[in-house]
């Protein structure tokens, strides 16, 4: 079995590229895509501990990787609202530059 | 009848309800007058009772009636009356004067119309709180009055408040008047510090005296004085006086002449068990009465004003008063005799019987002529008989005439003074100064009355004598000036009578008979000093205003003519006062429109402007770049973490 700290040093450096891209990236669309590998990353974590928890205690405990196919469903509706927000953002200002858009100022 | 003295104030105060409450229908005749007379009336009769009472030796001090007022603590202060001999001279002349006053005033107000039912009423309400000023038996009682009179004072000074310079006049009134008030009011918390009474048995017992440092004392004793100042318009706040002549003519009489600008003379007068013990605010009280006296009699030397002359007069006598207590002050310390008190008070009675009649005689002049101003009257004497005759009588007996009122009383006062000078050489100084008066006196009564009644008429009018309800009262006041200073011969005479109320304060009172009394003035050659310069006094206004020839134009020349300007502009005391009143309270304004401007609202906008600002920078903040906020959540988050994990790990501080 490959030992926890691989899984978790896996996780968070999959958290930290999501993190520098939503930080950095102009592009709004790469920036819902990188909001989708930090959100991946949590998945593996639950996934990773549950598999963990069955095999440690000798029992068969699925409920982890349940939630894990719920955040992966409302991950994806959560994309397509945001696409669609994104669409009618691009309508009305012809760009999808986060750093254009910043109308919600002072 | 002591223990109804009470009752006294009752009367014009029930008088004063019922002409200011009751429908106006049922007030009758000359809207009010008669249940003023009434009113007046009751208050004489029970006033005569109660000193017919104290003439028979009885008086109440200390142990009369009294209620509780407040309870503070274990202290409590009571209201009470106290009549002595001294309250029974000011109850002779408030009920005398008054009862006159208001009978005169339905004929001289007849004209006035709708305003008299308040011109009685607040009248009434003043004859009322006089009386009550008279009997209180405590400082606070007696401050509390005292306020009272000057509020009837201020509303009849202003009676005819839609003049200007009437309702200036009231406002200087009672303005000038509280310069004095707050100052009796401070000694009167001086005294309650040390003593923690108010009421005047404890205050003058010896308990009461020893209590209070002797520092303390003097500068208590001053600043009651200087309440005195104030009320009885002694320099120098003497300059409300002559502008309170605004008022209609009967309340210059009763109030500003008769009554309440007496009341500085009573408060001394019974402040005199503490007065005694600090004998340099009794030297500063003679000294202000001696100045006052010499400079008020100065400008009523060039005053045209026949009511202003009178003022001037009375600011003067006043003086006199003031001045006789001071030096009668030293005479009880030293000499074991009341004899300038009791001077002092047989002044202020004779004052006010002359002085009234003189200007009720001045308002009847008015009533005939229709001005004040003496360089338009003339002639007079022929048609008003009876006002030409009664203010001659009051002239000379003002004048200091043997044997009418005025020579008796200011020969005492002149005595007194000159006597004090054995213990202080200043009271020479101020006898010289008070022996000048008595000749500037004589000279000006019979200047106003040459100008007035003699002569030709300098201008166009008919004069017509007043109605009988004015000149008999004149006649009845022309009789007491004539008579009251017989006072000093009938019983014990007046000084035994007088002395009586301060017997305690010195040893050796003793009896005179009246031909002692005689002996005792006319074998004094001062006596014949004072006489002289009256004489001399009034045979130079006659000289001057009567016969004819005389060129008056020497005193607009040269030094003379320096010296009138001075005068008529009232040693430019009042013009000090306004110029000095403007600059110091413009200057005043200008510091307080600075702070305002500057400090209040500096700090206003001050913290209007920080918070602005602030916000101004703040909001940039809010830059609607998404990225920005969330580098934000991240490196708070990761802040957080290291405190956490690091800093204080397990939730420790």
């Amino acid at each position: 079995m490959i030992p926890i700290e691989y899984w978790l040093i896996f996780s968070s450096l999959l958290f930290c590229i999501g993190a520098y891209g939503v930080l950095t990236r102009k592009n709004a669309i790469v920036v819902l895509m990188c909001i989708e590998i930090m959100l991946n990353s949590a998945n593996i974590n639950l996934v990773m501990f549950s598999s963990y928890h069955s095999v440690l205690h000798g029992v068969v405990d699925p409920s982890g990787q349940v939630f894990t196919l719920f955040s992966i469903a409302i991950a994806a509706a959560e994309v397509a609202v945001g696409l669609a927000i994104l669409l009618s953002v691009y309508r009305r200002y012809q760009t999808i530059e986060v750093d254009k858009i910043n109308i919600l100022r002072w | 009848m002591l223990e109804y003295a009470w009752m006294i104030p009752v009367f014009p105060f029930v008088a004063f309800l019922l002409i200011s409450l009751l429908p106006k229908r049922t007030l009758s005749w000359e809207d009010g007058a008669g249940y003023a007379i009434g009113g007046a009336a009751g208050a004489l009769v029970l006033s005569v009772l109660v000193i017919g009472d104290v003439l028979a030796g009885n008086t109440m001090v200390g142990d009369g009636p009294k209620f509780n007022w407040l309870v503070i603590a274990n202290i409590e202060v009571t209201f009470g009356i106290w009549v002595d001999q001294l309250t029974a001279v000011m109850l002779l002349v408030v009920a005398v004067v008054g009862t006159l006053v208001v009978i005169y005033s339905g004929g001289y107000m007849h004209e006035e119309g709708a305003g008299r039912r308040r011109y009685y009423a607040e009248i009434m309400l003043f004859i009322s709180v006089m009386y009550g000023l008279v009997i209180s038996d405590n400082y606070l009682q007696m401050f509390i009055f005292w306020e009272l009179v000057g509020l009837c004072s201020y509303l009849l000074i202003g009676f005819w408040y839609e003049k200007p310079s009437a309702a200036s006049a009231a406002k200087r009134a009672f303005i000038v008047t509280r310069v004095g008030d707050i100052m009796f009011m401070a000694g009167i918390i001086i005294l309650f510090k040390y003593v923690g009474a108010l009421d005047f048995a404890h205050l003058f017992g010896e308990e009461g005296v020893a209590a209070v440092p002797n520092d303390m004392m003097i500068l208590a004793t001053a600043l009651i004085f200087g309440g005195a100042i104030g009320k009885s318009a002694q320099f120098p706040l003497h300059e409300w006086l002559p502008d309170a002549m605004e008022g209609p003519t009967t309340v210059s009489a009763l109030i500003h002449a008769a009554t309440m600008v007496k009341a500085g003379v009573y408060l001394t007068a019974r402040s005199y068990p503490l007065l005694v013990q600090a004998p340099e605010t009794l030297l500063f009280v003679a000294a202000i009465g001696g100045v006052t006296a010499l400079i008020a009699a100065t400008v009523a030397l060039v005053a045209t004003d026949i009511k202003r002359v009178l003022a001037y007069s009375t600011i003067s006598q006043l003086g006199y008063m003031t001045l006789a207590l001071g030096a009668g002050g030293y005479l009880v310390v030293y000499a074991d005799t009341a004899g300038g008190y009791s001077a002092a008070l047989f002044h202020l009675m004779n004052h006010a019987f002359f002085k009234a009649l003189l200007f009720l005689c001045a308002g009847s002049v008015i009533h005939a002529v229709g001005t004040n101003d003496m360089r338009l009257m003339g002639g007079l004497g022929k048609k008003m008989r009876i006002t030409s005759l009664t203010m001659l009588v009051g002239a000379i007996a003002i004048a200091g005439v043997p044997p009418f009122s005025g020579f008796w009383s200011k020969d005492e006062v002149l005595a007194a003074v000159y006597s004090a000078g054995e213990f202080d050489s200043l009271f020479f100084l101020l006898w010289a100064m008070g022996i000048a008066t008595a000749f500037m006196t004589a000279f000006y009564m019979f200047r106003m009355w040459f100008m007035t009644f003699a002569g030709e008429p300098r201008s166009d009018y008919h004069a017509h004598e007043s109605p009988k309800l004015m000149t008999v009262p004149l006649m009845i006041l022309a009789v007491l000036a004539m008579s009251s200073g017989f006072a000093l011969f009938v019983g014990d005479g007046f000084g035994y009578f007088a002395g009586e109320s301060v017997a305690e304060l010195f040893g050796g009172h003793h009896h005179e008979s009246a031909a002692d009394i005689l002996a005792h003035i006319f074998g004094d050659p001062l006596t014949y000093v004072s006489l002289i310069l009256a004489t001399m006094g009034i045979l130079l206004a006659y000289k001057i205003y009567y016969l004819p020839g005389f060129d008056r134009s020497v005193f607009a020349r040269g030094v003379a003519g320096k010296l009138q300007r001075a005068l008529e502009n009232r040693w430019y005391i009042s013009q000090f006062y306004d110029d000095f009143a403007v600059k110091v309270v413009y200057a005043l304004s200008l510091v307080a429109d600075a702070f305002d401007r500057y400090v209040i609202d500096g700090m206003v906008n001050g913290f209007a402007f920080l918070g602005a600002r602030s916000g101004g920078l703040l909001r940039r903040a809010q830059s609607g770049n998404v990225q920005r906020y969330a580098v934000i959540i991240v490196v708070g988050l990761c802040l957080l973490l290291i405190f956490m994990l690091y800093v204080a790990p397990g939730g420790r501080w």
